[in-house]
């Protein structure tokens, strides 16, 4: 069917295997291309600005879209020569900020885009400055420029309620504006991308291959594992690689131990939100053990770093095997206990039920990923739609509620934590024996990769073009919170101010992995118009 | 029945606080710590500089001094133990020390300073004497000579020499 | 000793990658339990006596940073958690950060004229939750401090290649014998 598609627009295919196609379209077609495949049941991935004058081309957008259906992610290139595009922004909205992006940071133009602001770069970088051009080093530092006041006005006629960049309720630095009508919250605005640490740019100037795994590892703290074999998922796709089977195992089993500790991690949290500081406690004591398991088997209690293009780096030895295993079953019935005492709790259980709602309409609209899908009864998750290490060979159960209220997300992250502990049971004793790391290839130059895992929040994307001498030409990751979030306004949309931190937590936000703008507009998302434009409309 | 289990659960449990820092705690096998140049056994080839991520270990030749520099700085590392795979002398490897604070930033640095052997040719220094004396025990007893030469020097001999062999087979 | 009694801390992130704050926030729960010791997050930099560091300090965070950091009163500590504030991590010399605490002071020194306080730098990628606990012990000065700088040079008389090995100035021992290879056979 896809390939239909393609036909009727003059798609032209530079490359394909069974998991990912990659098209090139006239940019005259781009528009109603995307439309068809939004309309037939594909979503915004990924999207990516390359410049490609080092490769002998122009430059080019990448616009990745994935399907569950077909089991197929669709790469689809348009190149430009004056740097000027067709925005396919009006007729999907997820590819919003990748084009504002690639505005930023490449100075590319996209024709019809209708928010074409700033969006990554500080307030104080100068103007026509692009850090992804080629010619622009990647450890040149430009001179700081005077930074614009506000762009929006100060209003009297609603309340605003400014929260961060530094707030006790928020770990990381994010400026949110919370407009409220009395006890009501009306609208939310928000300016990230305080952590933009410009790692696509290193990965291309100073690290080679093989280093940029350790770069990946690095773009969050806690769910960065999975990021870096979504980056080495890309160079193997791209040179054609595959792992020994071990090695797989190996890997499915730290991903699982780094869901469960983030699951943990996020469900501790949300109890301490609720003010339910007991229960946050008996979950990060229940999470102590999980970091105890990865610590014994990678050396580190995060960040494992034990991931190369080849393969892993350690290998799990019997003895140690026995002990996981045996750690896990004592830890798994502690977790059943805990919960079963905590979910007889009804003050608990009322408290979050109902609140900030996310119909599934509205979630398949924007694109939502991960649990935050699941609890709106999306069925989908990377391991089984589009398989990757051993997932295809085990079993496991997505759990998916249809209510998409704070409760359903808690209950979907529970249900998965029971999951990753019978997934890291079957992969610790069905592992095979073998090698755990390929250390004899190539990796040709020039060519696309694509890589995707579930973490814990959702999918990640990572887009790959290789380069000579064993670097990148171009790498762009993309983490589930980028898509999760422009959900929170239609969350937030009618709740109590009070109710406001647990959901914006409950869609485990990773503001170290992403940082976007969103308005909303009496529970309506305005996507259309400036940032500014769109909160005067606000005003009655 | 819920919120008794839980006190119930806390009290069964007893204490789980552990005593650190007055008591030492328990790192398990193949932990990664502080990484540790044994300045005997580095030949500095620079291989370590070369993979680390970070490039937290740095190397600096001072030509005029003849000494090449390994400079380890630990504020920058991200202990992933590259490092330790790739050096050929297993003079670089991780320990489990932890206990790493510091109260100034030099403290962080570890520096070796190896002698680097002038070429026979031109008379700049351009190897470690112990990277050299380290090749030239896998080398053959007829190519070792070359090794007095810089790269440089080298390259202009064999050129020499083949234009000579060239020269005779015709 | 600085500060005789609780010591409270200010959490300043600066671009981490969320590594050190989980690890930092880690501390409190009950298996470190740091609050036996009197130590405790303030949400307030007007609060603390203290400000936990972590990140390499961002462009876009920079100037954040200097007010939370103006905003605790004297005498104070750092605490720089992590690699990225000891030295700029893997991101040292990128154009989109500054590159650890250092920097950060000496544009501080530039721009306010401020001193660096005591600083207490905590290596580590993210540091163990005990390596935390034993930079906070160190800037108390309860315990003493094992990191010391480690700088050795090597002592030799040898240092010129010629006398290692035999010079290799002339061409004859050298000359090997060619072999002309045909295509095709």
């Amino acid at each position: 069917m896809v390939d239909k598609i393609l036909a009727e627009y003059g798609a032209v295919v530079l490359d394909r295997n069974a998991k990912r196609l990659v098209v090139q379209v006239d940019d005259k077609q781009l528009r109603p291309l995307a439309e068809k495949l939004f309309e037939s049941g594909f979503y915004y991935a990924n999207g990516v600005g390359v410049d490609e004058r080092g490769l002998g081309h122009d430059f080019a957008m990448y616009h990745v879209f994935a399907s569950e259906k077909d089991k197929l992610y669709l790469v689809v290139k348009v190149s430009t020569s004056n740097l000027k595009l067709p925005s396919i922004t009006p007729v999907i909205p997820g590819s919003n900020w990748a084009e504002r992006e690639a505005m930023d940071m490449l100075g590319l133009e996209f024709e019809g885009h209708p928010e074409p602001e700033r969006l990554i770069l500080p307030d104080d970088w100068p103007k026509g400055v692009y850090p992804l051009r080629k010619e622009f080093d990647y450890n040149e530092r430009p001179e700081f420029v005077e930074r614009k006041p506000e762009s929006t006005p100060q209003r009297t006629d609603v309340v605003q309620l400014p929260l961060g960049p530094y707030h006790p309720a928020l770990h990381e630095p994010e400026y949110f504006e919370i407009h409220v009508d009395g006890e009501v919250i009306t609208d939310a605005k928000y300016r990230g991308f305080h952590i933009h640490r410009g790692m696509e740019k290193l990965a291309e100037g100073r690290l080679t291959l093989n280093q940029v795994p350790f770069l990946a590892e690095r773009i969050c703290g806690i769910c960065g594992f999975t990021h870096s074999i979504a980056y080495c998922q890309a160079v193997a796709d791209a040179a054609g690689l595959d792992w020994p089977e071990r090695a797989k195992y190996i890997g499915v089993i730290l991903l699982e131990i780094e869901r469960l500790h983030s699951h943990l991690l996020w469900v501790g949290v949300v109890f301490h939100l609720l003010g339910f500081d007991s229960g946050f406690m008996h979950m990060w004591r229940i999470r102590e053990k999980v970091m105890d398991i990865a610590e014994a088997l990678t050396g580190n209690r995060k960040t494992y770093g034990l991931v190369l293009i080849g393969g892993m780096r350690r290998d799990i030895d019997e003895s140690r095997k026995n002990w996981v295993l045996k750690t896990l079953t004592e830890l798994r019935e502690e977790t059943e206990r805990v919960s079963k005492d905590i979910f007889g709790m009804k003050e608990l259980i009322n408290r979050i039920k109902g609140i900030g709602v996310l119909p599934k309409e509205d979630a398949r609209a924007l694109g939502v990923l991960g649990p935050v899908a699941r609890a709106s009864g999306i069925d989908t998750d990377v391991r089984r739609d589009h398989p990757y290490l051993a997932y295809d060979k085990l079993d496991f159960k997505v759990p998916v509620y249809p209510e998409g209220d704070v409760l359903a997300r808690l209950l979907v992250r529970y249900d998965e934590i029971i999951e990753s502990f019978r997934l890291l049971e079957q992969a610790l004793s069905e592992m095979p024996q073998g090698d755990v790391m390929i250390e004899d290839y190539t990796i040709p130059s020039g060519r696309v990769g694509l890589g995707a895992t579930e973490a814990p929040r959702g999918e990640d994307v990572h887009f790959v073009i290789t380069g000579v001498e064993s670097k990148v030409y171009r790498w762009h990751p993309r983490a589930p919170t980028y898509n999760n979030l422009p959900s929170v306004p239609i969350m937030l949309r009618g709740n109590n101010i009070a109710d406001a931190p647990i959901i914006i937590a409950s869609i485990d936000p990773c503001f170290s992995c992403t940082d976007h703008v969103a308005i909303v507009r009496k529970g309506k998302v305005i996507w259309k118009g400036p940032l500014g434009e769109g909160v005067k409309q606000v005003g009655r | 029945m819920g919120r008794f289990g839980l006190i119930f659960k806390s009290i069964a449990k007893g204490r789980v606080t552990e005593k650190y820092p007055f008591a030492p705690i328990e790192l398990p096998e193949g932990f990664r710590g502080k990484p540790e140049i044994d300045p005997e056994k580095c030949i500095g080839c620079g291989a370590c500089a070369t993979v680390c991520p970070p490039s937290a270990i740095q190397i600096h030749v001072d030509e005029e001094q003849g000494y090449k520099t390994i400079d380890l700085f630990l504020g920058r590392c991200i202990f992933c133990a590259r490092c330790e795979e790739v050096c050929p002398a297993e003079a670089i490897r991780l320990t489990k020390e932890f206990e790493l604070a510091a109260a100034s930033e030099e403290d962080l640095h570890q520096v070796v300073k190896l002698k680097m052997a002038k070429c026979a040719g031109c008379g700049r220094p351009f190897d470690t004497v112990r990277h050299l004396q380290f090749i030239a025990e896998k080398l053959p007893e007829e190519q070792k000579p070359m090794l007095a030469l810089c790269p440089d020097c080298r390259a202009k001999l064999a050129s020499k020499i083949l234009t000579v062999a060239a020269r005779r087979h015709r | 000793m600085m500060f005789k009694k609780s010591l409270w801390v200010f959490h300043l992130n600066s671009g981490s990658c969320n590594g050190c704050d989980i690890e930092v926030l880690n501390i409190f729960t009950p298996k470190q339990d740091v609050e036996r010791l009197g130590i405790k997050l303030v949400g307030s930099p007007r609060h603390a006596d203290a400000i936990a560091f972590t990140g390499p300090i961002t462009r876009e965070c920079l100037p954040k940073a200097i007010e939370a950091f103006m905003a605790v009163p004297e005498p104070k500590i750092v605490l720089a958690i992590g690699s990225c504030a000891c030295g700029g991590g893997i991101w040292f010399d990128s154009y989109a950060v500054i590159g650890g605490i250092k920097e950060f002071y000496k544009i501080l020194k530039e721009k306010h004229g401020i001193e660096p306080p005591t600083t207490i730098y905590i290596p580590g990628c993210p540091p163990k939750p005990e390596a935390i606990i034993y930079g906070v012990a160190l800037a108390r000065k309860a315990v003493e401090q094992k990191q010391k700088s480690e700088i050795f040079v090597e002592e030799s008389d040898i240092d010129d290649a010629a006398t290692l090995f035999k010079e290799a100035t002339s061409t004859r021992h050298f000359i090997p014998k060619i072999e002309v290879i045909k295509r095709g056979e």
